[in-house]
């Protein structure tokens, strides 16, 4: 998450600026105690209003709650985890012209790291340096495709992932699991 | 959930328990589900948001340094990765509006349809007409109110985490926004 400053940018703006673009005039008194709101608990009751409708009228899907729920299952408390180090979408400057790039990931830990390469045909990686290893496709709490990976490291896998995924890699010593990431 | 038991419940859920895992599911999610729809992410987008941030708080369980501070965690990873979709949306489409997906719909919800009973239908309606003034918010109001009203509210250092603000902003531009949403909806006679 070493590049969460750079997206800081984006919305930079929006907080510089007043922002309330909102139709109602900023001559509005600001000493609100001439229109009896400028206490705490009159905010507070509307903010409850507010909590009602959102419970109401934009609530946490129901299916996610599930899906969290087994996400349980993904504590790996044993295996390393490769943060991702590299990520086209946030690192690479934007080539013109090319409307779907690759994305390129790097995920590293010490001593050992993955480059990924996802593409709306699949999947491509090597894992660095070089040898073989057996490598799950994660997808979710239940669901991974195991592929190998031959002894220059180089794997591929034939459908791109479909939502978040990571990478569970056995090499001959020990358990590595990439950072989960949104393809 | 109280947010002073968050610390407990994840040491617990590293040591295996399902019951704190759950109880972290739910007292956080409303947080999580808040950051997605204060940056506005379509569904589908939103969805896939909400698992990679819950499938990498249960990698990364056993291995965050602060545990109390398990929602602040979850909302800057929310926001980070709602950053990289709106990123990456803008490269391929970058002529395309921000989709507004969360406006209020048409289709009733079974949750809206039960609120659509005799006795609820003032309730329903007001809730409407707040929402419907709530979304007219300038972007700043309309992102900070949203994090806000999450179920079972929000620390101010989880909305500083979720929105990139500093934490001693959110009191007066809380403030700010409530009384806007309050003038525009005393212009409507709608309270």
């Amino acid at each position: 998450m070493g590049d969460m400053n750079g997206l800081n940018g984006l919305y930079g703006h929006d907080f510089d600026e007043d922002g309330f673009d909102d139709g109602v005039s900023d001559e509005e008194p600001e000493d609100g105690a001439a229109d009896g709101f400028d206490d705490g608990p009159d905010c507070d009751l509307l903010e409850e209003e507010l909590r009602r409708a959102a419970a109401v009228l934009d609530p946490v899907p129901t299916e996610l709650y599930r899906i969290a729920m087994e996400a349980f299952s993904l504590r790996d408390l044993d295996a390393r985890i490769a943060e991702l180090t590299f990520d086209s979408l946030t690192d690479a400057i934007p080539v013109r012209g090319v409307l779907d790039p690759p994305r390129m990931l790097t995920f590293s830990a010490e001593g050992l790291s993955v480059d990924v390469e996802v593409t709306s045909e699949g999947l491509m990686g090597q894992v660095l340096p070089p040898q073989t290893a057996r490598i799950e496709v994660l997808s979710g709490p239940r669901t991974a495709a195991p592929l190998t990976a031959d002894d220059l490291g180089r794997f591929t896998c034939d459908a791109p992932p479909a939502g978040p995924f990571a990478l569970r890699l056995r090499t001959g010593a020990e358990v590595v699991v990439t950072e989960w990431l949104r393809a | 959930m109280d947010r002073s038991d968050v610390g407990a419940l994840v040491r617990s859920a590293v040591d295996g328990d399902a019951a704190a895992w759950k109880a972290l599911v739910e007292g956080l999610s409303p947080l999580v589900w808040s950051v997605v729809r204060a940056h506005r992410l379509s569904d589908a987008d939103g969805h896939e948001v909400y698992q990679t941030v819950w499938f990498r708080f249960a990698q990364n369980l056993g291995r965050i340094r602060e545990p109390h501070k398990a929602g602040s965690w979850l909302a800057s990873t929310t926001r980070h990765e709602s950053l990289k979709v709106i990123r990456s949306s803008q490269r391929l489409m970058p002529t395309d509006d921000p989709q507004l997906l969360d406006r209020v719909s048409e289709d009733r919800t079974p949750e809206q349809s039960v609120l659509d009973s005799e006795e609820a239908a003032a309730e329903s309606e007001r809730i409407r007409r707040v929402w419907q003034e709530f979304e007219e918010l300038g972007e700043r109001c309309r992102q900070l109110l949203r994090v806000l009203m999450a179920a079972q509210p929000p620390s101010y250092q989880e909305v500083s985490a979720a929105l990139g603000i500093a934490v001693g902003s959110i009191g007066p531009l809380r403030q700010r926004c409530l009384r806007r949403l309050r003038a525009r909806l005393d212009a409507r006679g709608a309270l």
